[in-house]
Parts: C-alpha cells; structure tokens; sequence
C-alpha cells in the first residue's frame, strides 16, 4: 500500500536577520556582495528522509530546536523545502502550536467555522460536526464567550476537538496532549486510536519519552536537523536517554542559535 | 475541500496550486465575517464609526473647496460625494495591505493554506463597507442630485469589479514587501497622500492641462474616479475607450501584482 507521507532527502534552511531587513541593508548586500551587520544565524535541516504508512505513528524526538516542529510545518505545507520532496495523501490536520489559528475577540462557536475552515472543512461539515465538537472539547456554555477568557485547558481541548472533527487522514502533533488534564489526554489518545485503525498516520513530536515508546511504531531521533538515529522505539529512545544522561549534551539548549521558534517569535513581534 | 485522495508533491519549486484558493473559498468567507465581525464586534454605534470618518473629510472638503478654494465644479458636494468613497476605501485597503500578512502570521503558521485567501478577504472586508457606503450614496445622489435614477448606474458593478481588482493588485507586491521591508510601512502613507493629490477626488480629470493628461492617466485611479464621476454624478455612461483603458490598466496591475506575490509569499511565511 502506498504510505500517506514520503519525505525524500528534504532539507530546509532558515537565515535569521539580525532584526528587520531595511532596504539599505538589502541593497548593500545584494549590489556589493558586502556583509552587513552580523552574520545572520542559520538553521539547516538536510537529508530527512520518511515515509509513513497507514495505521501507523512515527516520533520525532530531539533536544529543543533540532528541528522537529519544523518537520511537521514541512509535512503540513506551510514551510516549502529548500530541497527534495515531501509527498502527502489526504487531508491533513495538523495541531502544530496550540490554540493558532484561534482568534481571541471571537466566541468559540465563531472559532469552530474560522478554525474548521482553515483546516479545509467545509461550512456543512462544519455545521454537521459541530455538537460533536463542543461535546469532545467539553466547552459546555462557554462556546458563547470570546475565547480570550478561556483557561489554556479549554483553548488545547476545543483546537483538538476541531482538528479531530476534520477526519484527518494525516495527524501531525506538535505536543499537542501536552497541555490537557489526564482525563482529556486518555481521551485524546482513545481518539487518534481510532483514526489509526481507520487507516489514519500520525507523526508525533514529543518529550514525553513514555508516550513514544507506548505508541510510537517508529522513533526518529533529531540532532541539530539532522537524523542521528533512527529504528524501533525502544531501541532510539534509549539510546537518546543515554546521550541526555550522560556528558553534556552535544546540542546546548540554551546557547543555542538554532532554535528556529523562539528566534521567529521574537521577529514577528518586533 | 480536500478530497481523501488528495495527492500534493512539495518541492522547493512548488508555489502551491491557484486552485487552491477556491478550495479554501470557505475559509475566505470565514475570514471576511471575521474581520466585520472583529471590528464592530465591541463598538455600540458599529458602522457609524465607519460612515463618520469619511462624512467628516466629506464635509470638510466640501466647505474649503465651495468657499475658501473655488472650484469650479456645479454641485461640488454631489460631484465629491461620487469618488470620495472610492478613494477612501482603496486606501484603506492599501494601508491593510501592510499589516495584513503580519497580522496572520499565527495562523499562516498553524495551518496551510495559500496566502491569496489572506488578501483576499482583507481586500473584501473592506469593499462590503464600501458597497454600503456606495448603496448610500446612490440613494442620496438619486433623490437630491438626479431627481431620477441614470441608466449610467448600471455600469456601476463593473466598476467596482474593475476597483477590486486594481486595489487587489496594488495590495499584492506591498504585503509581502511590507513583510521583507520595514521600510514599506513608513514610505506607504507618504505615496497615498501623494496618490491622493494626484488623483481626481476633489477636483475632476477635466481640469488637468490638456498638455499632461496623457502622463495624468497613467495613473489607474485618474481613470478609475473619472468613470465613477461620469457614472454616479453626470449620470451618463462612460466612453468605452476609457473604461476599456481602466480595464487594461487594472488587469496588468493584478496580473504585475501577483506575480510578485506568488515569488515571495512562502519566504513571507518564514519572515513575519
């Protein structure tokens, strides 16, 4: 059967600007060849090669910033690759950051169409689907409040429920169980179960070491955006908690100029 | 929507498909209502905010140029009433512009889905305003200006196709622009304020020098508001060689417009 995600050789790379590009900057850079400034950081992804088929789940796991959310972001098309292919079947539904996408001035039956759109439903499945999803999110009254108001609890259950309500054939979770109590998480769980058996894939990105030895068919071990191991889940995940136990780790977190999302989240709010 | 067996190949060359943007015809939707919904969600008097910012110029506008600078225009206020709207909403749309792909960024990146839809429900939140606005004037110009309703009105909805698209075409290389350069956001209102001087709002095409009108009509807004005042003020129908050269001129710029667009706006994704 054919699998529902193939990465070929895909690689990506990120140049962090050392604050806003100006136009002076650009043209210096561009006309003369001349740096300006400090080197920009870069982060690369290079030679990720995946393939998943149906009814099962692939982990990525990793030290912060080895380029495992921005995997999913490829799967999920909305970082192209610098190079190779990624091929995908089906609808995805990606829960990529949590509560994205939610807007916070609107109520939360406002959100379910926003949110339910741009996963692709369409307004009649929207509206089908709709008690269903209030019911799984546990909402209650509140889908008549603006979201603003909402506990994080409350904001992780209702996005899930909506990316759940969509039918994915394609999960891509970005520590998405992370944030609900032990009550939703089995629930959750129960959940991506059941679209696995119905020929779902899921690729899920954890530090919840537990949960990707429990259900994780394959583990791919990230490093500074390359695979640095990769095989049965027990066999990587002990092998990653060895390195992590041991020395210091090859990869320092904190220190650390690849880690694309903190660099981005600062940009964007400049 | 997407069907189950939706097979998508991304590669560094992939652009995403222009079908795209139909597929996600319910997201735009959403989108739209969103926007209205948004800004008037928490005002008690709504749309009124929205009429009194352009009443005000309006009034204003017509009491210097009646009183203080005389043009020399008969029923100035009906003739400014008929582009002053126009105007207001095309930059309006192009100061959006800037922020638009800004503002989305959270959810350009919790989701894929093309960036058009983006523009394109900004672009038409604020043309359901202006349709109204327009709605507005007509009833207003057809009781105290025609007496009468002109046959010329029924080229009005291509002129507003022809203002969607030219505005839309203008947006596209300043949104992602905006995202790659700061430096757009700060020479933008400069440019509108200069595009307003040199676009037929308070005074009309006829009164440029014969010597330039040629230069003069190259900017697509001289044609734009000259139709509009034909249409909603002289009542008359336009002559076609102007509409067709409005129509030439708006097409090119969406068709500039989006190729720009479609280059940059997965960079932008990564950028904003």
């Amino acid at each position: 059967m054919l699998p529902l995600v193939e990465c070929r050789n895909v690689g990506k790379e990120f140049r962090y600007a050392s604050g806003a590009t100006s136009l002076r900057e650009w043209f210096i850079r561009t006309f003369s060849g001349r740096k300006v400034g400090r080197a920009a950081p870069t982060f690369r992804l290079t030679g990720f090669d995946l393939s998943v088929g149906r009814g099962s789940t692939v982990a990525i796991i990793g030290a912060n910033g080895s380029g495992k959310s921005t995997v999913l972001r490829l799967i999920a098309g909305i970082y192209a690759p610098s190079e190779g292919e990624i091929r995908t079947r089906g609808r995805i539904g990606a829960v990529v950051e949590l509560g994205m996408g939610l807007h916070p001035e609107l109520t939360g039956r406002e959100n379910i169409h926003l949110y339910g759109t741009i996963l692709g439903m369409g307004r009649s499945e929207i509206r089908a689907r709709f008690s269903e999803i209030v019911e799984f999110a546990e909402i209650g009254d509140f889908i008549h409040v603006p979201i603003k108001y909402y506990s994080s609890g409350m904001l992780s259950r209702l996005a899930f429920s909506i990316a759940m309500a969509s039918e994915p054939d394609i999960l891509l979770l970005d520590e998405a169980l992370a944030v609900g109590d032990q009550a939703f998480r089995e629930r959750c769980t129960a959940r991506i179960a059941e679209r696995l058996n119905g020929g779902a894939a899921a690729i899920i990105v954890s530090h919840d070491l537990d949960a990707v030895r429990k259900h994780a068919s394959e583990v791919i071990w990230l490093e500074a955006g390359r695979i640095r191991m990769r095989g049965e889940a027990d066999e990587v995940v002990d092998a990653y908690l060895a390195t992590v136990a041991g020395a210091p780790p090859i990869v320092d977190p904190r220190g650390d100029p690849q880690a694309p999302d903190r660099q981005r989240e600062h940009f964007a709010g400049t | 929507m997407a069907t189950r067996d939706d097979v998508r190949v991304i590669t560094p060359r992939s652009r995403g498909r222009i079908s795209d943007v139909w597929r996600f015809r319910d997201l735009y939707r959403s989108l739209v209502a969103r926007d209205l919904a948004v800004k008037y969600h928490s005002s008690v008097l709504g749309f009124v905010w929205t009429l009194l910012n352009p009443l005000l110029m309006l009034a204003v506008l017509t009491a210097v140029f009646t009183h203080v600078i005389k043009v020399p225009i008969e029923h100035y206020w009906a003739f400014l009433l008929s582009g002053y709207f126009v105007w207001n909403c095309a930059q309006q749309c192009l100061s959006s512009a800037t922020y638009v792909l800004h503002q989305h960024a959270s959810l350009r990146r919790s989701a894929a889905f093309p960036s058009e839809i983006l523009l394109l429900s900004a672009a038409t939140a604020k043309h359901v305003e202006f349709a109204i606005e327009i709605g507005l004037t007509l009833v207003v110009l057809v009781i105290f200006h025609h007496h009468g309703v002109p046959g010329s009105l029924l080229v009005l909805p291509v002129l507003l196709a022809l203002q969607f698209i030219l505005v839309v075409g203008l947006m596209s290389p300043i949104a992602v622009l905006s995202v790659l350069f700061r430096d757009v956001q700060h020479a933008l209102p400069l440019l509108i304020l200069a595009l307003f001087y040199a676009s037929p709002v308070f005074y009309s095409a006829d009164l440029v020098p014969e010597s330039v009108r040629g230069l003069y009509m190259l900017n697509p807004f001289a044609g734009l508001l000259s139709l509009y005042h034909a249409v909603l003020f002289e009542g008359r129908f336009p002559p076609a060689g102007q509409l067709g050269w409005v129509a030439v001129l708006s097409l090119s710029i969406c068709g500039a417009g989006y190729v720009i667009f479609r280059r940059y706006k997965s960079l932008c994704v990564e950028v904003a």
